[in-house]
Formats: C-alpha cells, sequence, structure tokens
C-alpha cells in the first residue's frame, strides 16, 4: 500500500518547519549583520535593530515573491528555465518602474513595474505561441530579446537624464536591498500580496501537476487551461511588479530555489508551492546577509542583485545541460 | 474545477485584506525627538562644498561625518566617510550620532524625500541646502551660521569672499570681455563636453573674471558636441580637466583632442587653457582664488593688484 504522503496534517507542519527555519535565519541575519553586539548606546542599537528587521523583511517578501512568481513560470510555461529575470518580466516592470518614477510620481512607480511586468508577460506569450503551443526554444529566445530591449531602453533613459541621477538609475538596476527609503507601507503590501498569492497558488498546485503534464491532458481532466494561464500569469506578473518596486531587479531567485527544491522534494506543486514561498525569503535573507557582511568588511557596498546573478548565471547553465533536455523532449 | 478556485479567489481576497490592514496599522519605527538646543553640535556634512565651508567658518571640529567626495580641507579627511550620494551606510551614520545633517537639495532626484526621511527617522535635524549657484552658495553659508549658531563666523567668511571677488573684479575692470566657453570634458573615449550654461555658479564667476560666457541659454551644464562648440566659436576656452582627467596623458590627449577643432578661434589663437585645478567648479570658500585663475587665463594682460 503507498503511504499517503500528502494529509493536511502533514502540510500545516511542515508550513510550521518553513516558519522556524525562516524565523531562525531571519534572526540570525537581523543579529550577525547588524553587528548587535557592538554598539554603544541604547538608541544605537534600536536604530541598528529597527534598520536590520527592515531590511531582513525587505529580502524576505522580495525572495519569496520571486520564488513563487519563478515556480508558477515554470509549471505554466513548461519550461525549466523560465524565471521572471530570463523572460524580461523584471526588466519591463523596471522599464515601467524608472520612467514612472522620473517622469510621474514615485508613488505611482510601483502600479507601472507591474504594468511593465504584466505587457511583457503578454507580448513574450503572443510571440512565442505557435498555433497555441509554446516552444521552449522561441520562448527562451523571446525572453532574451525582451531582456535586450528593456535593456537598451533603460541605457536611453539613463542617457538622457540628469547626471544626478545616473548613478541612483545604475545602482538600482543591480537590484538592492534597503537601498531606498524606509518602506514599512509596501513591505506590508507586498507581505499580503505573497501571502495571498501563496495561499492561491496551493489550491491551484493540482493543476499546475497536470499542466505540467501537457495541456492537452489537464484540458482532458478538466483543467481550464485558459483560465489557470491568464490567472498565474497576471499573479506573477503582479508579485515581480511588486519585488522590483520593493529592491529593484534581482535575478535568477526564481530559477535557483524552486529547483533547488525539485531536487529535494520532487515535481508536486502541492508541497513545491509552499517550500517556495519560505525557502525564497530564506534565500535572500542569505543571500543580503552575505552582502552586508562583504560591505562590513571592505568598505565597500554589493549589491545583493549582483550577488545572485553571479551565482544564477553558472546555475542556468547547470539546468541547460540537464533539465533543458528532457523538457524538450517532453514537448 | 469550479469550487476550489472560488474557494482560492476568496481566501486570497480575504488574507490580502487583512495582510494590508496589518501594513497599514503598522507605523515607521519612529526615531527619538528633534534635538533641543543642549545636545552637543555633531554635524553630517554630504556635500564637498558644505564641508568646505564649514571648515573654513572654524566648525571643522564639529563635523564628525562626511560624504566620500569631502576631501578638502586635508583635515576633513580625518573625518570618517559615510558613503556618496548615491550609498550611504546608515549604520555608519548611526554610529557617529550626528545631531544635524546638511546636504543638498535635488528635490528632484528620485530617493531625495527617501533619503530624507530615512535621515530624520534617525532623530537628525536634516537641512537642505541649495547651494549651486554663487548666491545660493552666500545665502547657504548664512543658513549654516544660522543653523549651528556661529553666525559671526559666517559673515566673516562672507565678507572675505565678498572682498576676494572684489578684488579680481577690479583687476579687469575696462578690459574687454571676451566671450568665454568653459567645459568640462566627458569621460574617456567620447567627443562631447559638458559646458557651463547661462546661471550655472561657473557662469558667474566668468562675469567675476572678466569674461562673457559664450553659451547663450539658461542651462544646467549642457552637452554639446564638437559641431556646437565650432558654431559658438568661443576666443577663449577653459577646459577644467579634474579627477580622472586631470594626469599628465590624459591632460595631452584633451590638448591634441581640441587641436584640431582649428575653426574655432580660441583653437587659431592658441587660447585654450587646459587648468587642472578642482576648485574652479566648486561653490565654496575658494571661488576668489577660482576666480582669480580665470581671470589669470583669460586677461593675461591684467594688473595684478596686490593681494591683501
Amino acid at each position: 500500500m503507498i503511504p499517503r504522503l500528502f494529509t493536511a496534517r502533514r502540510y500545516v507542519l511542515s508550513i510550521l518547519a518553513w516558519v522556524g527555519v525562516w524565523v531562525g535565519v531571519a534572526t540570525v541575519s537581523v543579529v550577525v549583520g547588524g553587528k548587535l553586539w557592538t554598539w554603544d548606546s541604547p538608541a544605537q542599537l534600536r536604530n541598528v535593530l529597527a534598520l536590520r528587521l527592515e531590511w531582513v523583511a525587505t529580502a524576505g517578501v522580495v525572495g519569496a515573491a520571486l520564488a513563487l512568481a519563478g515556480l508558477a513560470f515554470q509549471a505554466l510555461l513548461r519550461n525549466p528555465l523560465a524565471d521572471p529575470y530570463v523572460l524580461g518580466v523584471s526588466g519591463g516592470a523596471g522599464l515601467g518602474f524608472i520612467l514612472a518614477s522620473l517622469f510621474l510620481s514615485s508613488l505611482l512607480a510601483p502600479a507601472f513595474g507591474f504594468l511593465g511586468a504584466l505587457v511583457t508577460v503578454g507580448l513574450v506569450y503572443a510571440i512565442a505561441q505557435r498555433r497555441g503551443r509554446l516552444e521552449p526554444y522561441t520562448l527562451l529566445l523571446t525572453g532574451v530579446v525582451a531582456n535586450v530591449f528593456y535593456g537598451a531602453a533603460i541605457m536611453l533613459v539613463t542617457a538622457l537624464a540628469r547626471p544626478a541621477e545616473r548613478g541612483d538609475i545604475a545602482l538600482w538596476m543591480m537590484g538592492n536591498i534597503g537601498a531606498f527609503g524606509p518602506q514599512w507601507v509596501l513591505i506590508g503590501v507586498m507581505a499580503a500580496l505573497v501571502a495571498a498569492v501563496g495561499v492561491l497558488y496551493a489550491f491551484l498546485a493540482k493543476g499546475f501537476n497536470l499542466v505540467a503534464a501537457g495541456e492537452e491532458t489537464a484540458g482532458s481532466l478538466g483543467v481550464r487551461v485558459g483560465r489557470l494561464r491568464m490567472t498565474t500569469f497576471v499573479s506573477a506578473s503582479l508579485l515581480t511588479g511588486a519585488a522590483v518596486a520593493l529592491a529593484g531587479p534581482i535575478g535568477f531567485v526564481g530559477l535557483i530555489v524552486p529547483h533547488g527544491l525539485r531536487i529535494v522534494l520532487g515535481p508536486d506543486h502541492r508541497r513545491l508551492v509552499p517550500a517556495s514561498v519560505f525557502l525564497g525569503a530564506t534565500f535572500l535573507v542569505l543571500a543580503d546577509l552575505a552582502a552586508c557582511l562583504w560591505e562590513g568588511a571592505s568598505d565597500r557596498s554589493l549589491p545583493v542583485g549582483v550577488l545572485t546573478a553571479m551565482c544564477g548565471g553558472p546555475f542556468f547553465v547547470y539546468l541547460l545541460r540537464t533539465r533543458w533536455r528532457r523538457a524538450a523532449e517532453v514537448q | 474545477m469550479m469550487r476550489p478556485w472560488r474557494r482560492a479567489a476568496v481566501v486570497a481576497a480575504g488574507l490580502a485584506f487583512l495582510g494590508a490592514g496589518l501594513a497599514c496599522s503598522e507605523s515607521p519605527p519612529a526615531g527619538p525627538s528633534a534635538p533641543g538646543g543642549e545636545r552637543p553640535l555633531r554635524i553630517l556634512s554630504l556635500t564637498p562644498n558644505i564641508t568646505e565651508i564649514l571648515f573654513a567658518m572654524g566648525l571643522g571640529d564639529r563635523v564628525v561625518g562626511r560624504s566620500t567626495y569631502c576631501t578638502y580641507p586635508p583635515e576633513a579627511l580625518a573625518v570618517p566617510a559615510v558613503g556618496d550620494t548615491i550609498h550611504l551606510s546608515l549604520e555608519k551614520i548611526i554610529r557617529l550620532e550626528p545631531t544635524l545633517a546638511f546636504l543638498v537639495a535635488r528635490p528632484e532626484a528620485v530617493r531625495h524625500d527617501a533619503t530624507l526621511a530615512r535621515l530624520e527617522s534617525l532623530g537628525i535635524r536634516v537641512v537642505p541646502l541649495q547651494a549651486d549657484r554663487m548666491d545660493e552658495m552666500l545665502n547657504a553659508i548664512r543658513t549654516l551660521g544660522r543653523e549651528t549658531r556661529e553666525e559671526e563666523a559666517a559673515q566673516a567668511l562672507l565678507d572675505r569672499i565678498q572682498g576676494d571677488l572684489d578684488r579680481v573684479r577690479k583687476q579687469v575692470a575696462g578690459l574687454s570681455r571676451p566671450r568665454v566657453l568653459f567645459v568640462c570634458p566627458m569621460s574617456v573615449g567620447s567627443s562631447r563636453v559638458l559646458v557651463a550654461g547661462r546661471g550655472t555658479f561657473v557662469d558667474g564667476l566668468l562675469d567675476v573674471a572678466g569674461a562673457e560666457n559664450v553659451y547663450p541659454d539658461e542651462a544646467n551644464w549642457p552637452t554639446l558636441s564638437p559641431q556646437q562648440v565650432i558654431a559658438l566659436a568661443p576666443d577663449v576656452v577653459i577646459i577644467n580637466a579634474v579627477g580622472s582627467n586631470a594626469p599628465p596623458d590624459r591632460v595631452e590627449t584633451i590638448r591634441q583632442s581640441w587641436a584640431s577643432l582649428t575653426g574655432v578661434p580660441a583653437v587659431a589663437n592658441g587660447r585654450v587653457h587646459i587648468l587642472t585645478e578642482p576648485y574652479l567648479t566648486i561653490p565654496g570658500p575658494r571661488v576668489g582664488q577660482a576666480a582669480e585663475r580665470l581671470a589669470e587665463a583669460i586677461h593675461p594682460q591684467r594688473k595684478e593688484a596686490p593681494s591683501p
């Protein structure tokens, strides 16, 4: 008899375990990254503590959002190399955000970031599909082209911007935790969004599993594929847009985290969805801690997006050499 | 498949609502209240010319933090640097416990308000200053005097600066006013140049030094192509090579690239001057020196008034 791996009790317990892991890592990051034992006065300690808490919270929600978005894109596009950054969605969000904050108001910027993300998903999807089918090569190439285009557009904006703003834009494009001003409201909205989309995906997980086996199969088993796709794309774009608004385009979290989990947990999205949320949060908190320790040691700031991209590049090659073949054969 | 969908939507919407509510009730971490007059003055200066002014006012020992760009006077280097306008290390700022921060007001910059809010949340009184033009700089000195309660030192500095400028004005009084282009070369590999537009600080300096700015429009350091430079036909070109442009080999490269523009009167008459003094574009206590240096290049025949 096959043991029942998937019970409500196990589910709740695993989520509690994940919460425990995240809280543990977050605490270590606050204490170690803030060097909380080295401060002279209570006022200094309080200020540093508040700062570290804010940055750890930022890293947590952004990491969770990106991992979740990556997982959803990979499931729905049936492509192991799909990721908000690789597909150009982060770039679209970045362009929308920068244009809005330069020419409109910085309050509207997150909304335009979302708009940029959504338009990009729609475009990439529309360009890459042929007769209702998505070709994996075409999809990735479309993503590459979208990235190149957005890169050029952002360079154009940078070239036209006032010299004083160029540095800001360039640094922002690298992906930073805590480079901007106090933003607890944005973090709160983002946390609510991550929670809401996480729950949504937990309910959609069966659908993801079926779609991963093939869209026709899923359709014949009663999944409304078109609707599932629409819901997922809009919510994943929302996550990406919000993450970019909070921390700039941070790459490859949506690639590293879900795949790392697939290696350990297998392909069942019912387990991958909650695990991605928490491992994504943990991963980016750790990356931010590494960047923070680097800054403490070398006196130079290291944008966390640079760090994740440098880990993500080799990982992408690894996936290309191992998973890609299988995915292409499935098609 | 209908039910789970609907259920998911309801739960998701509920969670989002709850989270948003929590987020709104959560206020940003409140810093300690603004300092009263009794706390000792600990100044954070995030702009080079303001750091220079503070040291010239004799307040150098009150400056506890500076930006990495604040490298003059040399004593300022002994003050800990906390980063630049793009990346400030907030941990370092907290460590220094400043009570008063001066920075340049750039209301149009993307992160300006955020930086102000962040510093204020740490209990620091933040004073944004406009100090890009001559008159703004003089006003900024007055503001600095008021904020630090050193009005007399501020007035003394203002008097000294006015004296310096008047001395240069006297030297060039009555001489013809050549049409001058003031240029900052861009980084290596670009043939375009930044020039001082009307209304900039350097524009004011050119006036003091007995010259007319050949660039006709109000503009904050516009970028010009070589064709536009030829069209302006300046009598004198002053190139300010500082930073990465200051090494002798770069200066030589710049000299050669200008030598090819023979259609420009300044080039034809050998009146292209490459000056490497870094203070020519800094609206600070050394404006008198800067005006003097410009006058020396523009009016080599002027009679030098004895320095007081």
